[in-house]
């Protein structure tokens, strides 16, 4: 699982006060040498959103993913224009609230599944039983 | 050319809006609100300007004042939040976005509605509608309607009846649907049903014997321009199926407003659009001033044509200001904040800004010391003289003149997290 530190902003708000401010020294003197090399830095958002109009940053609040490495306080990449296959690890709507699961679609029927022995599986008769609200496609974990 | 193949050709327009738009951004993120009585209230907590269905079952009124609602509010199991003009603005842009692929023809009407001009066959455009309405429910997690017409107004009509006939699923296409079931619908609808139409016009075209829609689309349109003016008259037009109220790239609403343009030639490049955004800064500003409004938020967003699907590019931004203000230096920076999403060698084919959570100015005009060239009339030395006489704070430019607390800290008591714009404030998933 990738693991990335401090992640600051996944397509939300950008801070006037950031714009204010040129990231970049400005050069006074010789160009650098590697000026032509750069190519600009690695965009995070470029590489982990597919699609920025579904996809949505959320946190973790509890301990029963941890088996599939998702510890309370992480950050997950929610894709909601994914389809949910089995074994996706899913946020549900359970009770009116959102919650984090891994799907299994078996011939009985499906389950939503704890990934730590200490908390319960939950039987769904069908999928269309079912609201799901997107797929986790990342875990942004703490470490 | 025969008559199938011109109707192909003609060009219709799509309208979208997102139903009850700030209660169903509220549900998107919580749940527990699905069913519940829901109402959104406006700027400093002061009435419901958003009514869930559940809340309008309620008989509460729109701009009902929150005091009064208050008192029954637990017995009513009524819900009601603050004012999320952050969520609001972000998911209003991802809405936005996403209809943009659908047609590079796109006006955003306001922050929850846009028309599209859409071509197709009557089966293609119904299931464009189809699409369109599944694509912002599956992406964003907004519920749309979409009505698709001949002509703007009966596009925001087709909308309204999609809305209010279960029998549509949420999407109307006009032409589709059978003429003596369209000639019912107009000859049971009143004329202020129809856009544009309200109040003092709806009593004189009562007192001049029109009462339904039907009435109004048989009228003539040159009499009613003589007896009206040239806007009712396109509007009989557009009933009657004739075109004539254009896109448009510039509107005022209520609670927003918002400049976006396609564009003649594409924008390859971040200095181009950097200049675009500048313009559309100004504007704003100027436009804000004459409203006598300040802006506390800004949208800005460009996007590729759809003809073009092989780079395609849709960046957007939701920028928090950091006091309300219509000072074109602040709005274009703040607009300039899609820069860095532009991907250069794409070939943009429209842009915009939105700046929404609109308040009025107050007293104080401190656009006017932004105006140039405001060194040629003192404004340092004037400063100065004040401060020097009443003290500091009681005078200087923008919000440095405010003395005491500052007006613009909305009170938003009921707010609920700003769920994707703050990092500190994402949705919470339950791991148990």
């Amino acid at each position: 699982m990738g693991v990335i530190v401090g992640p600051r902003v996944i397509d939300a708000g950008v801070s006037l006060l950031s714009v204010l401010v040129s990231p970049m020294p400005v050069a006074a003197g010789f160009p650098s040498p590697a000026q032509d090399y750069f190519d600009g830095r690695i965009d995070l958002n470029a590489h982990l959103i597919k699609d920025v109009t579904g996809t949505y940053v959320v946190r973790v609040s509890g301990e029963s993913m941890e088996g599939a490495g998702i510890s309370d306080g992480d950050e997950l990449i929610v894709d909601r224009a994914l389809e949910p296959h089995d074994g996706s690890v899913v946020v549900a709507v359970l009770d009116g609230e959102l919650t984090i699961k891994r799907l299994r679609i078996t011939p009985t029927g499906v389950i939503l599944q704890a990934e730590n022995p200490a908390y319960p599986d939950i039987a769904v008769p069908a999928l269309s039983d079912l609201s799901i609200w997107g797929t986790a496609v990342r875990c942004l974990h703490h470490v | 050319m025969s008559k199938p193949a011109l109707m192909r050709h003609m060009p219709q327009i799509a309208h979208v809006d997102v139903n009850c738009f700030y209660a169903s951004a509220e549900r998107a993120f919580d749940p527990s609100l699905e069913g519940k009585p829901v109402i959104v209230l406006s700027n400093n907590d002061g009435c419901a300007v958003t009514r869930s269905p559940e809340a309008k079952a309620l008989g509460i009124a729109m701009g009902e004042p929150w005091f009064k609602l208050a008192p029954r509010a637990k017995e009513w199991g009524l819900v009601a939040l603050s004012s999320n003009y952050e969520l609001y603005g972000d998911i209003s842009a991802r809405v936005m976005e996403l209809l943009g692929r659908y047609s590079a023809w796109l006006e955003v009407y306001s922050i929850d509605e846009a028309f599209l001009g859409v071509k197709g066959t009557p089966s293609e455009l119904a299931s464009l509608g189809t699409s369109m309405k599944a694509a912002v429910r599956r992406n964003v997690g907004v519920p749309v309607c979409v009505g698709i017409a001949p002509t703007k107004t009966l596009a925001k009509l087709a909308n309204k009846w999609a809305k209010n006939n279960k029998g549509f699923a949420g999407v109307c296409h006009w032409d589709s649907v059978p003429a003596a079931e369209r000639e019912a619908l107009l000859g049971r609808l009143s004329v202020e049903e129809v856009w544009g139409i309200a109040g003092r016009l709806t009593r004189r075209l009562n007192g001049m014997g029109i009462f339904t829609i039907a009435d109004l689309v048989r009228a003539d349109p040159v009499a009613i321009r003589d007896k009206f003016n040239v806007v009712v008259m396109r509007t009989v037009l557009e009933l009657q199926g004739t075109p004539c109220i254009p896109m448009e790239e510039e509107r005022i609403g209520r609670d927003q407003l918002i400049f976006s343009r396609s564009f003649a030639k594409p924008i390859t490049t971040a200095a181009g659009i950097r200049q675009v955004m500048s313009v559309y800064g100004q504007q704003a500003s100027a436009r804000l001033a004459k409203h006598g409004l300040q802006a506390k938020v800004l949208t800005a967003f460009a996007g590729t044509s759809h003809f073009n699907p092989k780079d395609t590019s849709y960046p957007s931004v939701c920028v928090p200001l950091p006091m309300p203000t219509a000072d074109p230096v602040i709005l274009t920076k703040a607009g300039h904040a899609l820069l860095p999403r532009i991907v250069e060698g794409v070939r943009y084919a429209r842009a915009g800004i939105m700046v929404t959570d609109l308040r009025p100015s107050g007293n104080q005009a401190p656009l006017s010391l932004f105006e140039n060239p405001h060194e040629e009339r003192h404004i340092g030395t004037l400063l100065e003289d004040v401060t020097r006489r009443y003290g500091r704070g009681s005078i200087g430019l923008g919000h440095g003149g405010i003395r005491g607390g500052p007006d613009w800290t909305m009170k938003r008591d009921m707010l609920s997290p700003r769920y994707t714009t703050h990092w500190g404030e994402l949705p919470l998933v339950k791991a148990a």
